[in-house]
């Protein structure tokens, strides 16, 4: 899904690598301007006074404006965020943005990212926190050509073919010990990009369910997706992330976005038609019929029995558990954290 | 004496990379930088003591690519430079589109390299041709062209044919700007191969994308090194061939 953009991601490197440097200074000022503030200002009492200070923060998407992002725009929109006292800037993101990191480094208040990545971070010490998962079920798949006639995940690595896909990422890595690669030649994945695809019959792609899939379908290719979750790899996805400094520092603001976000899905999940002009209007890319098409596609992977019983957005300890079991057993990490750590799901 | 002069010339770049490497490992050590943003120098190192072979393999294809690539920008860059430098109405026409390849956005170009030439060895090649034949035009195009009149005029007076006067005057006179253009281009193949790498998954450029997936920032930093090194090699060829070509005669390998 990534792409592997290299300038862009360099520049990007260099960039983070400098607001690293800055971070920690600036939470030390920010830290001892609290600190002195702190003592004078009176607790808030009234939930919703009249002052209409809002609180900035900045939520890094990993991907283009999307309807796989739709809920979050939502707030943006109509008001929901302003009414949960938040002023949130949105930033689009693109190949491969390492919003994981920018979360860490305090770069931005909130992220998306997927479970295992934050997993992954955790384990190099990059203190974060999952607040709220959009899709239950993951949306990641390996998109064929449905002339191929293949009926399992399986035949794409037992047939000869070409495969792009992110090598280092877990679920490539669970596909490689279970099928082995000698069939098939595989390559990076050119993310969101099926000119490969629409070049070669036997290639076989890395997609979003909600995306690749439906551009080729408005090329006229008549393709089937393998979600990975076939071979039960399943992490929860457009996971919104904090880093656990600050939401300890400003539960009520998490609070607030968390509560934001979930009305937002709601919302978009009712009805996404005017969200998607607007979204639209920041990715002209894609038409509006697309819009349309995915966010009819990623309905039942957001809102399933288990989000009718815990609420949309909602996390369970045994999920958790699995995916860190599974990331264990392939190296990603060195043992499985305990599932508290990773996620706070006010339900719980 | 020797020993002196040795640490005259080594102990300048040293004093840099000293305070670099020790700063930089002791704000990470401290705690001051998170280790997931930046790694220590030290973790650097140990990704390369534990990913040894893997990281030599690929140094060894990104070099041979980065190699023919700069071969490539040379060969046709200064057969380009010659042609253009024949007639200005020649330049005029053909030159701005030579720019195309100072400007060309790889990336977006990248899933066509990739259906043209299949993935592999040839897009690696390809984009680090495209990449470093620029400076390598431009610089000799400018050498060629600023040859002193009065030797002009000198073989002229002696009636040399126009391709003599190339060979013997204008080509040699342009040396200088010529390598200057290739020490430009050096640098240049090495960046463009890792991007033909992101694409095709080859050399260091698969080894950084994989890597990056799963969050191994001194796996990405080891390999960033390496091609860095290769970088600094392809520089010390180019200056070690501009020595042996101009010491004899240029101002520019005689100072200092």
């Amino acid at each position: 899904m990534r792409f592997p953009a290299a300038y862009p991601r360099c520049v990007l490197s260099a960039v983070l690598g400098l607001a690293a440097a800055v971070a920690p200074i600036a939470a030390a000022a920010r830290a001892i301007a609290a600190n002195t503030t702190a003592p004078t200002t009176p607790p808030p009492v009234i939930e919703a006074p009249t002052s209409p200070a809002l609180v900035k923060v900045s939520l890094a998407l990993n991907w283009k404006p999307e309807p796989q992002f739709g809920g979050f725009y939502v707030g943006e929109f109509t008001g929901t965020y302003s009414k949960h006292h938040l002023d949130v800037r949105i930033l689009p993101g693109g190949s491969g943005t390492p919003t994981v990191q920018m979360v860490g480094a305090g770069t931005v208040e909130f992220g998306i990212v997927s479970a295992d990545e934050l997993l992954i971070a955790r384990e190099h010490g990059n203190d974060v926190v999952a607040l709220f998962a959009t899709f239950q079920d993951c949306p990641q798949g390996l998109m064929v050509r449905t002339s191929r006639g293949f009926t399992s995940i399986g035949d794409i690595f037992t047939h000869p073919g070409t495969v792009a896909m992110q090598k280092g990422l877990p679920y490539a890595r669970l596909l490689k010990r279970k099928y082995g690669f000698d069939q098939v030649n595989v390559v990076p994945s050119p993310g969101g990009d099926i000119t490969a695809f629409r070049n070669d019959p036997a290639f076989a792609q890395q997609v979003f369910l909600t995306s690749e899939p439906l551009v080729a379908q408005k090329a006229g290719i008549a393709t089937r997706t393998f979600l990975v979750k076939e071979i039960g790899y399943n992490p929860y996805t457009t996971v919104l992330i904090t880093r656990r400094a600050y939401l300890e520092q400003n539960p009520a603001v998490v609070r607030d976005m968390v509560a934001a976000v979930q009305e937002g899905w709601r919302a978009y999940l009712d009805d996404p038609s005017v969200t998607n002009r607007l979204i639209q209007q920041r990715n002209p890319a894609m038409d509006l019929e697309t819009f349309a098409a995915s966010a009819a596609a990623q309905r039942p992977l957001i809102e399933n029995e288990e989000t009718a019983r815990l609420g949309l957005g909602a996390m369970t300890a045994q999920r958790w558990t699995a995916l860190a079991r599974q990331l264990a057993e392939l190296r990603d990490i060195k043992s499985a954290p305990r599932a508290q750590d990773c996620y706070v799901w006010p339900s719980k | 004496m020797t020993r002196f002069r040795l640490l005259r010339i080594i102990g300048p770049p040293l004093i840099p990379l000293l305070v670099l490497t020790a700063g930089s490992e002791l704000l990470i050590r401290g705690g001051i930088i998170p280790g997931f943003i930046l790694p220590a120098p030290s973790a650097v190192v140990a990704a390369v003591a534990l990913n040894t072979r893997e990281l030599l393999a690929a140094l060894g294809r990104t070099a041979l690519a980065a190699s023919l690539g700069f071969l490539l920008s040379v060969a046709v860059g200064l057969c380009a430079a010659i042609a253009l430098s024949t007639s200005r109405l020649v330049e005029r026409a053909l030159y701005p589109y030579t720019v195309f390849f100072q400007t060309v956005p790889i990336i977006a170009i990248a899933p066509l390299l990739v259906i043209w030439l299949n993935y592999g060895l040839k897009v690696v090649v390809a984009s680090s041709f495209i990449v470093s034949v620029f400076p390598v035009i431009a610089n000799a195009l400018a050498g060629i062209r600023s040859t002193d009149p009065a030797l002009l005029d000198l073989f002229r007076l002696y009636g040399a044919s126009r391709s003599s006067t190339l060979l013997k005057l204008r080509i040699p006179a342009a040396l200088p700007s010529i390598l200057t253009g290739l020490r430009i281009a050096g640098g240049l193949a090495v960046i463009g191969a890792i991007v033909g790498e992101f694409i095709t998954g080859y050399g260091l450029g698969d080894v950084i994308e994989s890597a990056k997936t799963q969050q191994r920032v001194d796996l990405v930093f080891a390999a960033v090194l390496l091609a860095s090194l290769l970088g600094l090699a392809l520089f010390g060829l180019i200056n070690l061939l501009s020595y042996l070509a101009l010491r004899r005669w240029h101002a520019c390998e005689q100072n200092g």
